[in-house]
C-alpha cells in the first residue's frame, strides 16, 4: 500500500498534516509572498542605488517644500492607514464585524489618499518637464526613470491593496470571507507600508536639493 | 498560531505609531543638516531598517509567531539582499571609468 493510500485510508482529517508555522496556510502564502517582493523591491532599490552611485551628475531636485512635505504628508497617511488596518484586525478576532467593517473603511479611505497626493506629486511633476525619459534640469536621464519606476511599483501596491480591501470588506460582510482572510489582507498592507519606510528616505530625502 | 495573550493592544499600537513618526522627523532632520552624502544615506538606511522592523514585528505579529516562521523567512531575505551587493564594484567602476562629460 501507497503512503497516500495509507494516508487517505485513515480518514480526511489525517489527509492533511498541520502546519508546521502554527498558521493557516493562507497566511503562511501571505508571508511568503511578502517574502518574494521584498527582495523584489531590494532589487529594484539597489539598481537605483547602483545607477545613482555610478552617475556623476545626479539631480537632486526635491525642495523641502513642497516636494518632501508631500513625502511626509503621505508618510503621515500610510502609517496611519496601518494603524487602522491593526485595528480592523483586532476588531474581527474579537467578532466585531460593524468595527471590523468601519476600521477596513478607514484604511481605504486612507490609501486613495494617498494614491491621490501620490498621483498629484506625479502630475506636478510632469508639468514641470520630468518623464521617465525626460529631465528638465539638463542632467541624466535616469533620475526620472528610476523615480518613476519605483514610485509606480509602490503606488501600484497601494492601488492593489485598496481593491483587495474593498473586496475583502465585502466578503468579510457577507460572512464569505473571515477574520483570518482580514488578518492575511492586513500582512499585504503593512508590507507596503514597510516598503515606503525604504522609498522615502532613498528617492525623496537623499535627493533633496542642498 | 498567533500568541494573541501577550499581542499589543491598541495603546501600544498608537505608541509604536509615534515611535515611527518621530524616526520619520529624525530622517527629514538629518536631511536639514549638512552631513556628508554618504553618511546621511548610511544613517538613513540604518533607520529605515529599525522602522522596517519594528513595522515586521509588531505590526506583522511576526514577533508573536512561532520562532520557526521568523527563522524561515528573515534569514532568506536578508541572504538575498546582501548577495545584492555585489554590485558596488561596477558601480564605481562605471563612475571611474566612464567618459568625462563634455
Amino acid at each position: 500500500m501507497s503512503e497516500s493510500e495509507m494516508t487517505l485510508g485513515a480518514g480526511q482529517a489525517t489527509a492533511f498534516e498541520p502546519s508546521p508555522y502554527g498558521v493557516q496556510s493562507k497566511k503562511l502564502t501571505m508571508w511568503l509572498f511578502i517574502a518574494s517582493d521584498a527582495v523584489t523591491f531590494g532589487a529594484i532599490l539597489f539598481g537605483y542605488a547602483y545607477l545613482r552611485a555610478g552617475t556623476p551628475d545626479w539631480p537632486t531636485p526635491f525642495q523641502f517644500s513642497p516636494s518632501i512635505v508631500n513625502g511626509l504628508i503621505m508618510t503621515l497617511v500610510l502609517l496611519t492607514s496601518s494603524l487602522t488596518m491593526l485595528a480592523a484586525v483586532a476588531a474581527a478576532k474579537q467578532g466585531s464585524k460593524s468595527s471590523a467593517l468601519l476600521w477596513i473603511s478607514a484604511t481605504i479611505v486612507l490609501g486613495i489618499i494617498f494614491a491621490t497626493l501620490h498621483l498629484r506629486e506625479w502630475f506636478h511633476m510632469f508639468a514641470e518637464g520630468w518623464s521617465l525619459s525626460k529631465n528638465p534640469l539638463g542632467g541624466t536621464v535616469m533620475f526620472g526613470a528610476t523615480f518613476f519606476s519605483i514610485t509606480g511599483l509602490h503606488l501600484m501596491h497601494v492601488i492593489s491593496g485598496v481593491i483587495a480591501l474593498i473586496v475583502i470588506a465585502i466578503g468579510y460582510n457577507t460572512e464569505w470571507l473571515d477574520a483570518g482572510h482580514v488578518e492575511t489582507t492586513g500582512l499585504y498592507w503593512h508590507f507596503v507600508d514597510l516598503v515606503w519606510m525604504f522609498v522615502f528616505p532613498l528617492l525623496y530625502l537623499m535627493n533633496v536639493a542642498r | 498560531m498567533t500568541d494573541t495573550k501577550n499581542a499589543p493592544g491598541m495603546k501600544e499600537y498608537i505608541a509604536i505609531w509615534v515611535g515611527l513618526l518621530c524616526i520619520v522627523g529624525i530622517e527629514t532632520f538629518l536631511t536639514t543638516m549638512h552631513i556628508s552624502t554618504h553618511r546621511l544615506l548610511a544613517a538613513l538606511l540604518v533607520l529605515a531598517f529599525v522602522e522596517a522592523g519594528i513595522a515586521l514585528l509588531f505590526f506583522m505579529h511576526l514577533k508573536y509567531e512561532r520562532p520557526r516562521l521568523f527563522w524561515t523567512l528573515v534569514p532568506l531575505v536578508i541572504f538575498v539582499l546582501f548577495m545584492m551587493n555585489h554590485i558596488w564594484p561596477d558601480a564605481y567602476r562605471m563612475l571611474n571609468m566612464r567618459v568625462p562629460i563634455q
